[in-house]
């Protein structure tokens, strides 16, 4: 691109360059403490209280039989569903805050969203290497003494899993929440009000139409069989279609949407 | 001279709401430009247009020669700060200076530090708990400190007292005389930045009806006071902008006058003076409103 009437412009166009992408992802991380401290003291608060009721039961319970039945039921956890859903409103709020605000910065459209997807691409794998961490001190420790299960809970692959399947697993869940949050955000800067009217609405009637063509075509249990089949890692790995469609759509939405004063 | 920005038979359609209406105008380079207009008037829509925030319905902007809507080599190159600019929750203004220089390739980060010293704006509180003026003065700051080629200020200071404007005037003079480049400025306060303002548009109902050089601007309007008789002969046959009656005196604002004009007033034993910008604007703006109540 040349810029043929402006003397100064040449010097300049040099001197960011395609660094504008990695400027949105500093910009998406220089609250530090909002994106990296907070969520891991809920997460260690959880921890903490999780910990106690374990400790709890495993002091009131002491037939072996019965505390590996404790166990076997903690694998149903879903203490940590929790920074999911932190993560969920991390993708909205880079949309409904981020955006608006780095698009005052004269940044454009395409280099934010690529800036903000690399941010949740870093943000997964911080996280999921955390966690994956964290389970295998689960593994190793039995259970952090007590038979508990918090990162190794039955969707993140059992107490079996190798680590790699551990991390594949937190990985894309993250990206998914994510980036469908950040849709959902797009969404709402595009169309405000409306838009998420429409949306909600044909989700729902979507979902209803989804439960009432298995039920009406008794495919339940070839539901349930899908999922046993495919395990953790195969359902997981599916996720990574709507994670893709939401990441594309999110794009489209957002380069057509202005900011509302 | 080269212009920074062109635009030609430009028009933003809301709905049923024209708010930028077959617009054209360039914007010559390293200049100091007031966009004047009433609330309304589409002064925000056309900066946003400019600035590749919000989308022409049709017509041409070229800023820089090329279209501004998604072209990053150009936007670098404008800093666009608003009254009304969102900051996320979190943020404090550490986190809005500490990232603007990623942004701004002109950043000038002494000159940023030394007006945070000027508007003595706290670094460290969320941005959610600052006063209306601390707000604004982020967006100053961040305006001035960005140096960039093309420089936005829409109403820039909303809540900053007189001694903060005085010095957001002063900073952005002397700083515009050691770094030369566009600004355009929109604001109430007119006669307040009046000095400051080398061309002058004016936009009202989405149309620009003022594009002029400030001076040329000033000289363009007399105000004619005397006796309800002298000042009507005098103006019988002038294009003229108001009239005030009070009892037996009248005070009406007319266009340009030549010397021989000025000495027949005097004659009449008429009084002249100069009318503000700010004047000025009230009665075009005024104007062209009962022109398009009478064509509606």
């Amino acid at each position: 691109m040349t810029i043929q009437t402006e003397p100064t412009a040449p010097a300049a166009s040099d001197r960011l360059g395609g660094s504008r992408i990695i400027a949105v992802l500093r910009l998406n991380f220089v609250n530090r403490f909002a994106v990296l401290g907070l969520p891991w003291m809920i997460l260690g608060f959880i921890f903490v209280v999780n910990l106690a009721i374990w400790w709890i039961i495993f002091s009131s319970v002491s037939d072996p039989a019965d505390r590996a039945d404790v166990s076997e039921g903690l694998q149903y956890s879903g203490a940590s569903f929790y920074i999911f859903v932190y993560m969920a409103v991390v993708g909205v709020q880079a949309i409904a805050m981020t955006f608006p605000f780095a698009l005052g910065y004269s940044v454009t459209r395409r280099d934010f969203w690529l800036g903000t997807a690399l941010t949740f691409v870093v943000l997964s794998a911080l996280y999921s290497a955390g966690m994956t961490l964290l389970a295998a001190i689960e593994v190793w420790t039995n259970g952090w003494g007590f038979g508990g299960r918090m990162f190794t809970a039955l969707y993140f692959g059992g107490t079996e899993a190798p680590w790699f399947e551990r991390f594949f697993l937190f990985f894309a869940a993250f990206l998914f929440f994510f980036f469908v949050g950040a849709a959902i955000a797009a969404i709402y800067q595009r169309w405000r009000v409306n838009g998420m009217v429409v949306f909600t609405a044909v989700l729902t009637l979507a979902l209803v139409a989804v439960v009432g063509v298995i039920t009406l075509s008794n495919s339940w249990p070839a539901v349930g069989e899908w999922f046993a089949v495919n395990g953790p890692a195969g359902v997981v790995a599916w996720s990574l279609l709507p994670t893709a469609v939401s990441a594309l759509a999110g794009f489209l939405l957002l380069r057509r949407a202005t900011p509302k004063t | 001279m080269s212009a920074v920005v062109e635009v030609s038979h430009l028009t933003k359609n809301f709905r049923s709401v024209t708010a930028v209406d077959d617009v054209s105008f360039t914007v010559e380079e390293n200049m100091i430009y007031g966009l004047l207009g009433r609330n309304g008037a589409g002064k925000t829509t056309l900066m946003q247009l400019l600035t590749g925030q919000d989308f022409a319905t049709r017509g041409d902007i070229r800023v820089f020669g090329e279209n501004p809507v998604e072209n990053a080599p150009v936007l670098q190159l404008v800093s666009f700060i608003k009254e009304s600019q969102k900051y996320p929750d979190d943020f404090k203004p550490k986190h809005v200076l500490k990232s603007a220089p990623w942004f701004f390739p002109f950043w000038d980060a002494d000159f940023a530090e030394r007006l945070i010293d000027d508007f003595r704006l706290p670094l460290n509180r969320r941005i959610k708990k600052l006063s209306r003026g601390q707000l604004s003065s982020i967006g100053v700051i961040v305006g001035l400190a960005s140096r960039a080629p093309l420089t936005f200020f829409d109403e820039p200071y909303l809540g900053l007292d007189a001694v903060a404007r005085q010095i957001f005037y002063d900073r952005l003079l002397e700083d515009y005389g050691e770094h030369p480049r566009t600004v355009i400025l929109s604001t109430h306060l007119i006669d307040e930045v009046s000095n400051l303002l080398e061309h002058v548009l004016v936009i009202d109902e989405g149309k620009i009806i003022v594009d002029q050089d400030a001076d040329t601007l000033r000289g363009s309007a007399t105000t004619v006071v005397g006796t309800r008789t002298a000042v009507d002969a005098f103006v019988a046959d002038r294009e003229v902008l108001h009239r005030d009656y009070v009892g037996g005196l009248a005070s009406v604002t007319v266009g340009r006058l030549g010397q021989a004009e000025r000495l027949e007033a005097a004659d009449a034993g008429l009084e002249l003076s100069p009318v503000s910008l700010q004047q000025l604007i009230v009665r075009k703006t005024n104007v062209s409103q009962k022109e398009f109540e009478q064509s509606a």
